[in-house]
């Protein structure tokens, strides 16, 4: 009974924590080439806008499938419009995701009008509450993205050229590596897991609002750095940031459930940004000993 | 002001010792020209679409939304030109507005209540610069966090509530007007002016600048780096609660979703002021030109449009835009690290 108790809160906290996990797959590699993208939050955001837009009966009515391409594919074009600022325009990377953030608001602003969106195709709800063999949906979902992204990141050539960019670039540059092609794809990448995390997101909720999304870049940042990724690039694990995650969303869940009552919601930022220093400064040390270690 | 020094914004020595043109002399300050002229004509357009908004007294009304985004570029500028960056501010704002909340409600004195908002600030902002010179991590990072962090604790301190009710006294310091101009506005000048003075005129200033341009070289310049930077983010904290404060008497509020968004409005002016994102340049004129860019341009977004929405994309693309073209104005190819 207790087991069965604990599992079962294991698994809410887990479910929870899945548009988190998926973006924060893509983030890492973002960080591991030394950029940083922090309008994921916004761009989840638009792309839930959209979404409920397209399928729901109540606006456009159109086929589930459609309004998942449509997600995907604007979800790349986000990415890749960050990227292209990036490599070619040369601007760096937190200006213009910083520019992007307040832009896409705008435009989910403009495309929402203060409403909201209700009357989601239930198709749409298996995703969230559907299960297979007693595990959620989604989770399985998060699996695939968490396990394709590791083996990506530590199997295969791109993966390495991706650290190899980020540890080194005057190397990277020198062995033949694209910087260019390589960024354009981290961003994009991440772009196309936003559009998951939404699907993922969205099929949980029931209704599309105007504040889904906010503060979402946070937590996700967060869940990079303290699952062990640098912030001067090069180094970063795919599965620590989804165990971090994970911890983190632990974190809130318990807050909740030590019933604080409702004060204890309010704390929950001031913890995340303890996280966040926190995580900085076991890197800090982390890369400090290391240095030791090399000049002995 | 900036404009009769020219060794330290933009200008390089080979400018001094050809004995340029006056044309030639003007050539570092291509940035601040191209923004005088934008305002210029974007004045020309508002006066043919909407005269009304020209009126001085709507001019004055409007400007008084954005005292405190003003006041907060100028530190801004500085932590930008030096090659930081403070993303803490308006959540500074909110943990001194919070405090400044519940000392006025504890005390019932307002002055309680300025000094507890000011030392908050100064707090906050001396935390964010003894985190980036004591641990040596990026101020985007650190600063990252403390945003949370901050306005993390104004949230929990405040649980929600926000406090109202300060003295009438109190409240007309953000209508009142000496001379027949604004008093914060007023303030604002005279800070500006004293900042153009120190950056251009001064140690300090010269430092500043050669930190912003290659911060190993100002070091073996025996330029005290870490001390000025911690200095740099004191003040930036100390202007969050000297903003803080102005809004409370303002809006007659204080709360902790104050400045929300607030630091992003703040950098997008510095940068439309042609402050370089990877420091060494940037002038007072500059920013002022750039705050009132973005300040004019957003105001006359809502009065001519009546679209909030558009402000929001207006100032993401501002900002992208800014950096964008300081890079084809300084013709300066390639990031420097």
């Amino acid at each position: 009974m207790i087991a069965e108790l604990w599992l079962g809160t294991l698994r809410d906290v887990a479910v929870n924590a899945v548009p988190t996990i998926i973006v924060a797959c893509g983030l890492t590699l973002v960080v591991v080439t030394r950029e940083i993208d922090i309008s994921v939050g916004s761009a989840m955001g638009v792309l839930a806008t959209v979404l409920g837009l397209l399928v729901s009966p109540a606006r456009f009515g159109m086929s589930l499938w459609v309004g998942i391409a449509a997600v995907l594919v604007l979800g790349a074009v986000i990415g890749l419009v960050n990227g292209a600022l990036v490599v070619w325009g040369k601007v760096p990377s937190i200006i213009v995701t910083l520019g992007t953030l307040t832009a896409l608001q705008g435009v989910n602003a403009l495309l929402l009008h203060g409403e909201q969106i209700t009357q989601l195709p239930s198709a749409l709800r298996y995703l969230g509450v559907g299960r297979i063999a007693g595990i959620p949906v989604s989770l399985y979902l998060t699996a695939i993205v968490v396990i394709g992204t590791m083996l990506l990141a530590t199997r295969t050539a791109l993966g390495r050229r991706l650290y190899a960019v980020g540890s080194q670039p005057d190397a990277a540059r020198l062995a033949g590596l694209s910087e260019v092609r390589l960024k354009l794809f981290v961003f994009a990448f991440t772009g196309v897991l936003v559009g998951v995390a939404t699907l993922a997101s969205v099929s949980q909720i029931a209704v599309i609002e105007p504040n889904l999304g906010r503060g979402f870049e946070l937590v996700v940042v967060t869940a990079v750095l303290v699952g062990g990724t640098s912030i001067h690039g090069g180094r970063g694990s795919v599965v620590g940031a989804a165990i971090a995650a994970i911890v983190l969303e632990g974190v809130r869940t318990t807050l909740i459930l030590l019933r604080l009552g409702e004060s204890a919601t309010y704390w929950e930022r001031a913890i995340q940004g303890a996280f966040i220093l926190i995580a900085v400064l076991i890197d800090l040390l982390v890369r400090s000993r290391r240095a030791t270690v090399r000049r002995a | 002001m900036s404009a009769s020094a020219p060794v330290v914004n933009g200008a390089t020595s080979r400018d001094l010792v050809a004995q340029p043109s006056w044309w030639a002399r003007l050539a570092p300050y291509r940035h601040e020209m191209a923004l005088a002229v934008l305002l210029v004509v974007l004045f020309v357009a508002a006066a043919i679409v909407s005269p009304s908004f020209l009126d001085l007294t709507t001019q004055r009304a409007l400007l008084s939304h954005d005292w405190e985004l003003a006041m907060l570029t100028l530190p801004m500028m500085l932590i930008i030109l030096t090659g930081g960056i403070d993303l803490s501010v308006g959540a500074t704002m909110a943990l001194a507005s919070v405090v400044f909340g519940l000392a006025f409600t504890r005390t019932g004195s307002v002055g309680v209540a300025v000094a507890a908002a000011l030392g908050t600030g100064v707090v906050c902002g001396g935390l964010n610069g003894l985190c980036i010179t004591r641990f040596k991590v990026h101020p985007l990072i650190v600063t990252l966090a403390t945003l949370s962090a901050y306005r993390g604790i104004a949230e929990g301190m405040s649980l929600g509530q926000s406090v109202s009710g300060f003295p009438a006294s109190f409240s007309q310091i953000a209508t009142m007007t000496v001379a027949g101009i604004p008093l914060l506005g007023g303030l604002y000048l005279i800070f500006a002016l004293m900042l153009a003075f120190k950056l251009a005129r001064t140690p300090v200033g010269a430092w500043l600048v050669a930190m912003g341009y290659n911060e190993t070289a100002a070091r073996f310049a025996a330029v005290r780096v870490d001390r000025l930077k911690v200095a740099l983010y004191t003040y930036s904290g100390l202007m969050a609660g000297a903003a803080a404060i102005f809004f409370a008497a303002r809006r007659n509020t204080a709360k902790a979703d104050v400045g929300m968004g607030m630091e992003l409005d703040v950098i997008t002016a510095v940068v439309l002021g042609g402050t370089s994102i990877f420091g060494g340049r940037g002038t007072v004129i500059g920013t002022v030109l750039g705050f009132l860019l973005l300040h004019e341009s957003r105001e006359w977004m809502s009065w001519a449009f009546d679209y909030d929405e558009l402000n929001l994309i207006l100032v993401g693309v501002l900002l992208i835009a800014s950096v964008l073209l300081q890079r084809v104005l300084s013709g300066r190819s390639g990031r420097r690290a």
